[in-house]
């Protein structure tokens, strides 16, 4: 019986040393950045709108957050799914999902279940239901329509208000 | 994440009640936000996950002073006269904020003198002043507040004598974030709750609220008339002739004077005439009984009409009675 264990325990070392080497030598190389919309007004008094690092924020602020996946390897990446939760803190701001040849979806359980925005129902202590709120995201989920061809690089961009 | 995902998981519905906080994520809160991808290469599904952005939550110094006392009605000379504020931190990390008092407020008609100490902690939440309550001592006890935390302050002023009924004299409590104020949006690099950045809020980091004394003055006022009758054509003040006297009581101003008793002695060398002892037209009885009014005799002989709590709208009052003369 110990001996079994034993083996069991080494199956499962091996299976996550075998998902860690995975993530290490990935194929899509994905970076993130968390900026915000700063306004400069040039000496002509022309106003330009710059993403710059969030340096200092407050509740109430909004954050861009900008997601980009670029395949590092010499075969087409297909079924390319970008998942990102809505950090806590955070409350997603409503149509600002977007990712050029993406499907765009949500949940609102932690992840479990995706869906388009007008199929997401929250139920209430009543037993009701109500449509989900912007608030009411806990993820959004980005579905690639087509391979990501190497060196391509895709990307998925959202804005949250810090609570 | 893992909270806010329980959260929703569980309770959607509360999250959105959780977002309506007026304050908002603390000040020093780590923000933090992680992707991941999946996708199958060349048949064999992969994924990786990419850096973490982090990001800490500046403090913001906002807060509110709210008057809790309507107007105070007062009269000249009184002293320790209360108003009682609130002062909330509306920011999001904890911060000490230094108060004070004004009297001269522009648009009244007096300024309140301040105590000797003039401002207290209403400690005991009496909303007066209590043996209880924490005199306030300037850069000692300023007041330190975690955010949407309140504390109730109590402003005490003494009101100068010899005021007329119905002027209004103001006071107001000044507060302020001990870290700085200014035009909103600037910021105190690593001033901050766990070095942050500290971040003028809408209001400037600074609030007031005004509170309001009123003079409330009654002035009684007593005129007395005496009419003879004489026995036949005769109205000469002779003995045997008779003398009314009426006596008209005033309350003017906006108090009310209260416990109010007349009494007047019957002159020497007149007789007061048994039963003629009236209010308003009302005959009272002479004896010490349900009604108002009574004559005392004795020695020195009086009428005596317990007029009880007068105000301005009740009008004149008027008492009479009738004497002899001797």
């Amino acid at each position: 019986m110990k001996a079994k264990m034993d083996w069991l325990a080494g199956a499962l070392l091996t299976l996550c040393a075998t998902q860690a080497i995975a993530q290490d030598k990935g194929c899509i190389l994905l970076k993130t950045v968390a900026e915000i919309e700063q306004i400069t007004t040039d000496a002509r008094g022309e106003q330009s709108t710059q993403l710059v690092p969030v340096e200092k924020i407050v509740p109430g602020n909004e954050v861009i957050y900008t997601v980009s996946a670029t395949n590092i390897c010499d075969q087409a990446a297909e079924h390319v799914v970008i998942d990102n939760p809505v950090p806590e803190h955070m409350i997603y701001v409503a149509n600002s999902a977007i990712g050029p040849g993406t499907e765009v979806t949500f949940a609102i359980d932690g992840g479990f279940n995706f869906g388009k925005p007008e199929a997401l129902k929250v139920a209430s202590p009543d037993g009701s239901e109500r449509k989900a709120e912007p608030a009411d995201y806990t993820n959004i989920r980005w579905v690639m329509r087509n391979p990501l061809k190497p060196g391509d690089v895709a990307f998925a961009r959202f804005r949250a208000v810090l609570e | 994440m893992r909270l806010k995902q329980l959260a929703a998981a569980v309770l959607g519905w509360c999250v959105l009640v959780g977002v309506a906080q007026a304050v908002g994520t603390t000040a020093g809160t780590s923000v933090a936000n992680q992707a991941q991808v999946s996708y199958v290469l060349a048949g064999v599904p992969g994924n990786s996950t990419s850096n973490t952005t982090t990001f800490l939550v500046a403090e913001v110094l906002d807060l509110n002073v709210t008057l809790v006392s309507s107007t105070v009605t007062v009269s000249a000379g009184d002293t320790n006269r209360t108003l009682l504020f609130t002062l909330t931190n509306t920011g999001n990390g904890t911060e000490v904020f230094p108060v004070a008092l004004d009297n001269l407020v522009a648009g009244d008609d007096f300024d309140p003198l301040a105590a000797s100490t003039a401002v207290y902690f209403d400690t005991d939440g009496s909303g007066d002043l209590s043996v209880a309550d924490v005199a306030y001592a300037a850069g000692i006890n300023d007041p330190a507040l975690a955010p949407d935390a309140t504390v109730a302050v109590l402003l005490v002023n003494d009101i100068p004598a010899g005021l007329a009924d119905g002027l209004i004299g103001r006071s107001r409590l000044l507060a302020s974030a001990a870290t700085g104020t200014g035009t909103p949006g600037v910021s105190f690099a690593g001033q901050g709750a766990g070095g942050t950045d500290a971040v003028v809020g809408a209001n400037g980091a600074q609030a007031n609220a005004t509170g309001e004394y009123q003079l409330s003055e009654a002035q009684v006022t007593l005129s007395k008339s005496a009419t003879v009758a004489g026995s036949g054509s005769s109205i000469a003040p002779t003995p045997g002739a008779s003398i009314t006297y009426q006596i008209v009581v005033n309350v003017a101003g906006s108090a009310s004077a209260t416990g109010l008793i007349l009494t007047d002695a019957i002159p020497a060398g007149t007789t007061f005439t048994a039963g003629s002892l009236q209010l308003n037209g009302i005959a009272l009885t002479d004896a010490a009984d349900a009604d108002v009014g009574e004559f005392q005799g004795g020695a020195t002989p009086s009428v005596r009409v317990a007029l009880g709590d007068l105000t301005q709208t009740a009008g004149p009052q008027t008492v009479a009675f009738t004497v002899t003369i001797n």
